[in-house]
């Protein structure tokens, strides 16, 4: 059946092709943009490689920082000569925790968390315990890794 | 200064005698709270102060995570004045925020938010938000353990947010943790991105203001009102104000020179008892507050969902009163405005004194 009429005038027809176009023209502007605006993300680290040697006179009741990705780690000797890895951030609001030998517990000043020398969360506003790594030893390496993953050494 | 020529010239091209009327007409109501208004001019003013400050810091600041506390410890060490500066702007942005925060609760409880300034509020809260975010990306630029500590907690609470706190998390720091990334990040959005957005916000506010007139506070409305010129009677005391202010400033900049902390580590802990800038400690506090696990969920995360229903409430109140949207008394929110004072200062002074 052919209409006598048009369905939609041409003014109708012209405004939604420049709409359309404005639209599509402005979304994916805005999308180039913000794809520009967010990073991209780097990853926590697996684990990581340490100098044996740097960590082994460690006294008793005392910790040694090291690096993990953007944040800390701690190497702690508990005071009765057990070792012990974690990761040195609060679990509340990611600031870095420390260690306080007199009261033998982890401190974080930031809101007044405490966690006890297992790195788990006894007062305060900590949600969580401590994030534990697993320590392995291979030769001079310290390898000091999450749990449950498996390490992987680049063979050189 | 009488110069015919330049002023025919102009005469010629546009209608001078009209703005003059147009400056002429503008009246301001006289009462017993009209003291309030000056406190958003005192505001311009200190933002005009902060503008000029920052825009001489950005000579000799450099952004990058090996060098911006370095530089800043030159900035107030070598530079001619810059001691000076520097202390200035951090005074000048101190009571930027205290004069918001006092023109914020003049405005909500002489309800002057009310039809039909519902947009007057609406800005201007939005700049009270962005002044906010000036001084947290401001003090980060110091790159010292405070600040350090500081903005992992601001950009790690944004990210506590269901669903979305990840992306702001992101967008925020520009990468995993807060490193020199965010540092760049916080430096483009303190001298670039909020101070256009801050300009074209002040501009539509002060417009809407014009356009509405002051507003007169509801018990008064009633009452036979006295008018004043703006030009010269209220500028000329608004001039005299912000001298009054321009001593303040002077004084505090002069004789407390804000201390630099020690350069940020990643690796070290924060100092002792760590407490962020003044605005935030009601923030702090009200975090502190909550234990880590509420019934099986996340303390943190219910914390910052009713911290932020709180701001959410707080930004839409002229939407929510309704009564004095009508003209009417309103009661209940004033004793909502109060409360919300009452909260904010106490928890303030609590942050201050544990």
């Amino acid at each position: 059946m052919k209409l006598k009429y048009s369905l939609i005038t041409r003014r109708t027809f012209l405004n939604t092709l420049f709409g359309g176009w404005l639209v599509a023209f402005f979304s994916g502007t805005f999308f180039a943009l913000m794809k520009f605006a967010f990073p991209t993300l780097g990853k926590e680290p697996d684990f990581v490689v340490l100098n044996r040697k740097d960590f082994t006179d460690l006294a008793n009741n005392s910790i040694k920082r090291f690096p993990w990705g953007g944040t800390v780690g701690f190497y702690f000797k508990k005071a009765d000569g057990a070792i012990l890895a974690l990761k040195g951030v609060c679990t509340h609001m990611e600031c870095n925790v420390d260690y306080k030998p007199a009261e033998k517990r982890f401190y974080c000043p930031c809101h007044q968390g405490w966690f006890d020398e297992n790195g788990k969360n006894i007062k305060g506003p900590p949600p969580k315990p401590l994030e534990i790594f697993v320590i392995t030893e291979e030769g001079d390496k310290l390898i000091i890794a999450k749990k449950g993953v498996k390490v992987e050494l680049p063979k050189a | 200064m009488n110069c015919p020529r330049l002023k025919e010239w102009l005469e010629e091209r546009y209608d001078l005698e009209g703005m003059k009327r147009l400056a002429k007409s503008k009246l301001i109501p006289e009462h017993r709270y009209d003291l309030w208004y000056y406190t958003g001019g005192i505001t311009l003013f200190l933002f005009i102060i902060q503008f000029l400050t920052g825009m001489l810091l950005a000579f000799y600041y450099v952004p990058h995570i090996d060098f911006a506390h370095k530089s800043i410890i030159e900035i107030v060490t070598k530079l001619n004045m810059g001691w000076f500066f520097r202390s200035l702007h951090h005074w000048g942005a101190q009571l930027t925020i205290v004069f918001l925060f006092i023109h914020l609760f003049g405005t909500l409880l002489l309800k002057s938010y009310r039809k039909p300034r519902e947009l007057v509020w609406v800005t201007g809260f939005i700049l009270l938000g962005i002044s906010i975010f000036f001084g947290l990306s401001g003090y980060l630029l110091l790159w010292d353990e405070r600040a350090f500590a500081a903005v992992r907690v601001a950009t790690g609470g944004a990210g506590a947010f269901p669903f979305i706190g990840g992306f702001i998390k992101a967008f925020l720091r520009g990468s995993m943790d807060v490193t020199g990334d965010t540092l760049l990040r916080f430096y483009a959005f303190h001298v670039a991105i909020l101070p256009i957005l801050t300009l074209g916000l002040i501009g539509l506010h002060i417009l809407l203001v014009q356009h509405h007139g002051m507003s007169v506070p509801l018990s008064l409305q009633a009452e036979k009102r006295r008018e004043i010129p703006f030009f010269p009677n209220v500028f000329y005391k608004d001039l005299a104000i912000w001298l009054v202010i321009t001593g303040v400033l002077v004084t505090l900049t002069v004789f407390l020179p804000p201390e630099i902390g020690v350069k940020a580590d990643p690796l070290a802990p924060p100092p002792e008892n760590v407490k962020p800038e003044w605005y935030f400690l009601f923030l702090m506090e009200t975090l502190k507050l909550f234990p880590g696990v509420i019934l099986g969920m996340n303390g943190e995360t219910i914390a910052i969902m009713l911290v932020a229903a709180a701001i959410l409430f707080f930004f839409l109140i002229p939407f929510f009163d309704r009564k004095s949207a009508l003209g009417e008394k309103s009661p209940l929110f004033t004793w909502i405005g109060v409360i919300y004072l009452l909260y904010f200062l106490t928890m303030t002074a609590v942050g201050f004194l544990s």
